[in-house]
């Protein structure tokens, strides 16, 4: 019940590529509000859309809120859930997004103009003011041709990018170092690379240390000296061969039921 | 109180357990007092002495526990009704009694006169070239009728049931003289009538018919429809014998004569006596096989009528046989364990397993063509003698009838070929061997490499006989078809040699009619013979280009140069020697396949004057598929060789690469054309020949309509040597492999001056005017991927991205290199995988199955281990590796049953038996068509895991099974040249169609309606062109990826222009709306509400907005 009462506080417009647009998607818009605000998306200049078509752009959206004021960022995404769009983190390879539907923030410079957005009862259409949103060979075309860079260009982004890390890695060097130091209480944190040897806690490390456990637990034992063992194992081979015969009982019914045992 | 209760209950359960257990003997577990032993439902309950022993037992006498319980259920699925067999014993009681009132006739009828057939008012089963023989015909009463074969015996098999009956015809009806000329034949036929007469006039007759059967028509029977329910369930053959005191075996010596010269070829009978003839063992075995009939008859009762387990193996052999369509009939196979039993290699105390099992065992040791058997204890006439006359022989228990003498070589060596076959299935412990063997039928076009039929035979018939040396003619007497097949198999067999392992004849000449009729009247209305030959090729041989023959100054040379013709030529080798050779022209891979059909056509238009047009050869269709039409002359295995080649070089180049931080280590090449499985593959890329605009071809520059050449690249992954200085973070790892990308291209540039072009993810090279795509590839990466912290423990997790690293770098290297090895092996895979692609993408299925699993589905017919497949011998046509790849995808059942692809048998049973378990346990997510081979590791069916969804695959099914039925129909009855109407979709049923500009459709020139032109010709260019520039993949990839929740994407990747679109079936159905799921819905109002539906007129516009300059047209299909 809850998801229905909220849909209704959405309101639903027509949002056209050009004029002659025929039937056109319907896209999903309401305030942006949630308990805490970040700041990329601040609390009533955000208007929040949903069902944005995959090829509407930053200024395909400006354009068909024109109307309503001066927009001041455009933000998409592909969940609500996003706490904050810009991470910290370097990337040197952007991730290509699969073209979807998509969420997008458009945030208002004033929050007047948030209201008049959402009294809006028509919006503009995406082409206008001499842009027009890349579509098709031009924008396939336009990839292609983005995708070649010199061999220039990518080594000062290459020698950037590792001038950042190396930054980053002696920093964080610098950090786990103060860490080996006794703290007040005389605690000292054992890490990678300090002077105290540790093992690398990692799955594989450990489930080797668990066989090693099991298998000198088993050196230990004694197989055939107590007669309910040697009763044990001769159950245990009958009760192999029940399994195998179940399994196979299993699998004749399987084959009965595809083929019915016809072979004609 | 309760668990009392409980522990009851499952008492209960317990009893009636072990009564299906032990299904044999449900009495025991009658008499035992349940309420003293405890039992549990558990494994862990004490076993009974039985169970125990069925267990052990079958350890020791079967194969598995599966394969004993599979030869239960089968047996049972073919034993005759018990119903069935109380009504034909009522019919039978009335039968019997009705024919024994069969009134005494004491006239004697001239045959030659109208008198006889008149007074009975049925025809003679015979034709009119009998009418040379004069006999005087008077008939005596038999004694009984009895049921004789394997209805009698109790092994026989349900579906299309036969019954032999026998008449014994008396001694007296036949004189000493009748053994020639066919006086006995048409007595017999005159015996037959006269009872057919009085049948005729039977109420519990429905129908009752003249039959001959493998073209012997002058032994007919009779076969009868009972009355009522049983003619559902069986039809009834009343056989004639004759009685073993009319002659003196002696007289049917192989060598004897018993068909007179005289009679045959001139049209006047003159009765010569002191003339004699050639011998004619087989007019003699004719005659013969009657004369022994109640011998061997009353010794096969004695040996199997009380020997359950023999009958068993008798009725699986019998199984065995029908599904491999072997024309081996169950009397010798009974004969055969019969003297298997006499010779003590097998006996009844063995399980049927067993039996079976050392059966093919001594099939497959035995050399019936060349060292004969016998059953007889005391050997009248010495087996060579029989050798001399028979080209298979198997004597009865008398020692002077042949059982196999209608049986030709190539029957023979068929039946041995797949005994060793059965015999290697049954060793191979990996499988489930007992549904390839006896539940998978084989169809003659599955079953051979190549197939010849005659498009006339009567004229090929009547060319043969006519160049037929006389001693033959006379021996198969009025039998033409049997020695038209004789004579041709020699001649191809001699041709053939050891290009062929088998070639088998394949007959149809049964035929039946009504006894009303006269023989040559309802032959003209409905008698087709048709004689085909299967080949099975020899992968070694069968491609030679030269026939090398005697040296020219041997005697043999001169028979070698009668055999061949004007083909034969004196030719000087480089081993020095000087022979005669035949030379088959052949310029390509293509042409080679097709060597035996030039060898054919000319030894028969040598030999008989037969002209080609007149030859039906299938195997070699659809080459036409394998060459491109855009460029004429580059053939499929040409390119992708010259692709290999200069990847060759290529790496050798990169190995040889100096100043680098690490060395190259390994270079593996990871597209389909490196395993020859790219219907396509690069042709060397052209010079720009404007050379004022050579200069930018590396970019796509204008907006007008024409696009450059879509050329693809080869990709293939570099291994760089060991270091350990890789960083541990994800990102930087990837700017360093950037880093290593910029390095090889600059070097690969200074040191060989080759152009590249290097980029972050990978590094594209030109080299022979191909383009080579390289990436650097550690497994590094792969670990970085899947890293996920938790609770300070790192554990490695599958993503979706580091699975598909996973499968790019680790497991494609490994099985593009397994599967170029087996285009080694089978030089007709790559071309059969390039079929089956070509094929599931001109049905518009392309975006649905991945490349890789259509390569691993046609791998699958050439691995023998592969279950289910109904030949066990790797195909040696492209067009035959199509067909069978079809039948596996259209009969395997992909809900239930798996494909596992064992290349190199690297997996033990165990691992088999995991997989299996792994498969059994699978969840809703798992791939539908569950492919595994042994490389996959931790990622079973990678492969599958793309595509295709259910719906897809049973599409695909469907379409197989119609061009599969389509195809044999096409090939062997309808005599069509070509089966490439199969290759034609039908575009009805989807919701959408999408135009698209064929200027801007790769391919667009290879379609099947496309003009076969020529390449412009050119210098080989030294600039990396526009490579990988798809831009109707791209737009599918967005298409997909945008409305995979609305609608699924058809089309064909190799040249189609138009792509079809299913809407999915719940697209008109009222949604919610919801922040997550509010994607193309429009508000409607329905009933004053408002709800919301798919905006499909929006969809279908965007379409047209995504598509922008590739679309030309949407239309929507409103049926």
């Amino acid at each position: 019940m809850k998801t229905t009462k909220k849909t209704h506080q959405f309101k639903a417009l027509e949002l056209k590529v050009n004029e002659n647009s025929v039937s056109p998607h319907v896209i999903y818009f309401k305030e942006h509000s949630v308990r805490e605000h970040t700041k990329d998306k601040p609390s009533g200049r955000t208007l929040f859309i949903v069902n944005v078509p995959p090829y509407a752009d930053e200024k395909g959206l400006i354009n068909a809120f024109s109307a309503a004021g001066t927009v001041q960022s455009v933000l998409f995404s592909t969940s609500p859930n996003t706490v904050s769009t810009d991470t910290n983190s370097l990337t040197f390879i952007k991730e290509i997004e699969k073209p979807s539907f998509k969420i997008c923030y458009l945030i208002f410079k004033k929050v007047a103009e948030l209201d008049k957005a959402l009294k809006l009862t028509q919006l503009n259409p995406m082409n206008a003011n001499g842009h027009e949103i890349k579509v098709g060979m031009k924008k396939w075309r336009e990839e292609y041709n983005n995708s070649i860079e010199q061999p220039k260009v990518i080594k000062e982004r290459i020698e950037a990018f590792m001038k950042d890390h190396d930054k980053k890695t002696e920093l964080e060097e610098k950090q786990e170092k103060q860490l080996e130091q006794e703290d007040n209480e005389g605690w000292v944190t054992v890490t990678k690379k300090g002077k105290v040897q540790s093992f690398a806690r990692t799955e594989k490390v450990e489930s080797r240390i668990m066989a090693k456990e099991e298998r000198n637990k088993k050196r230990k034992e004694l197989k055939n000296f107590y007669t309910f063992q040697i009763r044990e194992s001769k159950m245990k081979h009958i009760v192999a061969l029940r399994q195998k015969f179940e399994e196979d009982k299993k699998k004749i019914a399987q084959i009965k039921q595809s083929r019915r045992f016809k072979p004609f | 109180m309760v668990k009392h209760e409980i522990e009851n209950s499952l008492l209960d359960d317990d009893e009636s357990n072990i009564i299906n257990e032990n299904g044999k003997r449900p009495n025991d577990s009658g008499n035992k007092d349940g309420k003293k032993r405890i039992k549990t439902k558990s494994l862990y309950r004490q076993p009974t002495a039985n169970e125990l022993n069925r267990l052990q037992e079958t350890e020791n006498l079967f194969n598995s526990n599966l394969f004993r319980l599979q030869i239960e259920e089968v047996l049972q699925e073919v034993k005759v009704k018990e119903k069935t067999v109380k009504r034909f014993q009522e019919w039978f009681a009335e039968f019997k009694t009705y024919l024994l009132t069969l009134p005494e006739d004491d006239t004697e009828y001239d045959l030659t006169e109208k008198s006889f057939v008149k007074q009975l008012s049925v025809k003679l089963p015979i034709s009119k070239r009998h009418d040379r023989t004069k006999v005087m015909f008077k008939f005596h009463k038999f004694n009984d009728i009895e049921i004789i074969g394997s209805y009698s015996m109790g092994c026989s098999i349900s579906s299309k049931l036969i019954v032999d009956l026998q008449i014994t015809v008396p001694a007296e009806t036949y004189t000493k003289n009748d053994s020639i000329n066919y006086k006995y034949h048409k007595k017999r036929a005159a015996y037959l009538a006269y009872i057919a007469s009085h049948l005729s006039k039977s109420e519990i007759v429905e129908e009752i018919k003249y039959i001959f059967s493998n073209g012997c028509e002058t032994k007919p029977i009779i076969e009868i429809k009972p009355k009522g329910k049983l003619s559902n369930h069986l039809s009834v053959r009343l056989n004639l014998a004759c009685d073993a005191e009319a002659y003196k075996l002696h007289r049917f010596s192989p060598s004897r004569n018993n068909l007179r010269e005289s009679w045959l070829f001139s049209s006047e009978n003159q009765e010569n006596v002191s003339e004699i003839g050639p011998p004619t063992p087989y007019y003699n075995s004719s005659i013969l096989c009657d004369i022994t009939a109640s011998v061997n008859q009353e010794f096969l009762r004695e040996t199997l009528i009380n020997s359950e387990n023999l009958k068993q193996a008798v009725t699986l052999l019998k199984i065995w046989i029908r599904q491999r369509n072997l024309q081996v009939s169950g009397y010798i196979i009974s004969m055969l364990i019969a003297y298997l039993v006499q010779s003590k290699r097998i006996n009844n105390i063995m399980s049927s397993y067993q039996i079976i099992r050392n059966v093919w065992i001594a099939l497959k040791s035995s050399e019936w063509d060349t060292k004969g058997i016998s059953l007889s204890k005391e050997q009248n006439t010495s087996i060579e003698e029989f050798h001399e006359h028979f080209p298979v022989v198997f004597i009865d228990r008398t020692g002077y009838y042949n059982i196999c003498w209608q049986m030709c070589k190539g029957t023979y060596y068929a039946l041995r070929r797949e005994s060793t076959l059965a015999v290697d299935i049954l060793d191979n412990g990996k499988i489930n061997s007992f549904i390839p063997l006896f539940m998978t039928p084989v169809t003659p076009l599955l079953q051979f490499d190549r197939i010849l039929c005659f498009k006339n035979l009567p004229e090929v018939k009547e060319a043969v006989l006519n160049k037929a040396p006389k001693s033959a003619r006379v021996n198969y007497g009025l039998d033409d078809l049997s020695l038209v097949t004789d004579i041709l198999y020699n001649l191809m067999s001699k041709g053939l040699s050891n290009r062929v392992d088998l070639i088998q004849q394949i007959v149809e000449a049964d035929f039946s009619w009504s006894v009303k009729k006269k023989l040559d009247k309802a032959k003209k209305e409905g008698y087709k013979e048709k004689l085909m030959f299967g080949f099975i090729l020899n992968p070694e041989n069968a491609m030679n280009i030269v026939d090398k023959g005697p040296p020219a100054n041997m005697p043999e040379a001169e028979e070698f140069r009668a055999f061949w013709g004007d083909k034969s030529e004196l030719r000087r080798f480089q081993d020095g020697s000087i022979t005669e050779a035949c030379v088959w022209s052949a310029h390509c891979w293509a042409d080679r396949r097709e060597i035996c059909r030039q060898l054919l056509d000319h030894l028969l238009r040598d030999k008989y004057d037969i002209q080609p047009a007149q030859l039906q050869h299938c195997g070699g269709q659809l080459s036409a598929l394998l060459v491109r039409r855009s460029a004429v002359g580059a053939q499929l295995e040409e390119s992708s060789l010259r692709v290999l080649q200069a990847f060759d070089e290529l790496r050798a180049e990169l190995r040889a690469l100096r100043r680098l931080p690490l060395d190259v280590s390994a270079v593996y090449g990871i597209s389909p054309v490196f395993s020859y499985c790219e219907p396509f593959p690069p042709l060397p890329a052209l010079a720009e020949r404007n050379p004022r605009r050579r200069g930018d071809t590396s970019l796509i520059k204008d907006t007008t309509q024409r696009l450059p050449e879509y050329i693809p690249v080869n990709e293939a992954i570099l291994e760089l040597s060991h270091s350990g200085k890789w960083p541990g973070d994800l990102q930087a790892f990837r700017c360093l492999k950037a880093a290593f990308h910029l390095q090889i291209a600059d070097r690969l540039k200074k040191q060989f001056s080759l152009p590249t072009q290097a980029c972050a993810s990978h590094v594209d090279v030109l080299r022979s005017g191909l383009v080579f795509r390289l990436r650097v590839a550690h497994p590094k990466e792969l670990t970085l991927l899947r890293r996920e912290a938790e609770g300070g423990v790192v554990r490695l997790r599958d993503g979706r991205e580091s699975v598909a690293l996973q499968r790019d770098t680790v497991l494609l290297p490994a099985l593009r290199g397994a599967l170029h090895g087996l285009h080694q092996r089978h030089p007709c895979f790559g071309p059969a995988t390039c079929l089956l692609s070509r094929w599931l993408s001109s049905h518009l299925l392309a975006p649905h199955f991945p490349p890789t699993l259509v390569q691993l589905l046609v791998a699958a017919v050439f691995l023998r281990a592969a279950p289910l497949v109904a030949s066990l011998v790797a195909p040696l046509s492209a067009a035959g590796g199509l067909l069978r790849a079809l039948r596996l995808l259209a009969d395997t059942d992909w809900t239930r049953e798996m494909l596992l692809l064992d290349f190199n048998d690297d997996l033990t049973k165990d691992d088999v038996a995991a997989i299996e378990r792994q498969f059994q346990s699978r969840d809703e997510q798992a791939p539908y068509m569950y492919v595994v081979t042994s490389y996959d590791g931790a990622l079973p069916s990678a492969w599958s895991r793309a595509g295709p969804s259910p719906r897809a695959a049973l599409r695909a099914q469907s379409l197989a099974r119609a061009a599969l039925r389509y195809a044999g129909t096409a090939l062997l009855a309808d005599m069509k040249d070509d089966i490439l109407e199969t290759f034609i979709p039908s575009l009805k049923g989807y919701d959408i169609l999408i135009h698209l500009n064929p200027q801007l459709v790769p391919y667009s020139g290879e379609r099947l309606s496309s003009k076969p032109r020529k390449r412009p010709e050119g210098s080989v260019t030294d600039i990396i062109p526009v490579v990988e520039f798809n831009p109707v993949q791209l737009y599918l990839d967005e298409l997909m990826s945008i409305y995979e929740d609305f609608a699924v994407f058809f089309y064909d990747v190799y040249g189609g222009d138009v792509i079809a679109v299913l809407w999915k079936p719940d697209i008109h159905e009222p949604r919610d709306l919801q922040i997550l799921k509010a994607n193309g819905l429009k508000p409607v109002t329905i009933d004053g509400q408002t709800k919301y539906k798919v905006n499909i007129e929006a969809i279908i516009e965007d379409f047209k907005i995504i598509g922008e300059g590739l679309v030309t047209n949407v239309t929507v299909n409103n049926e």
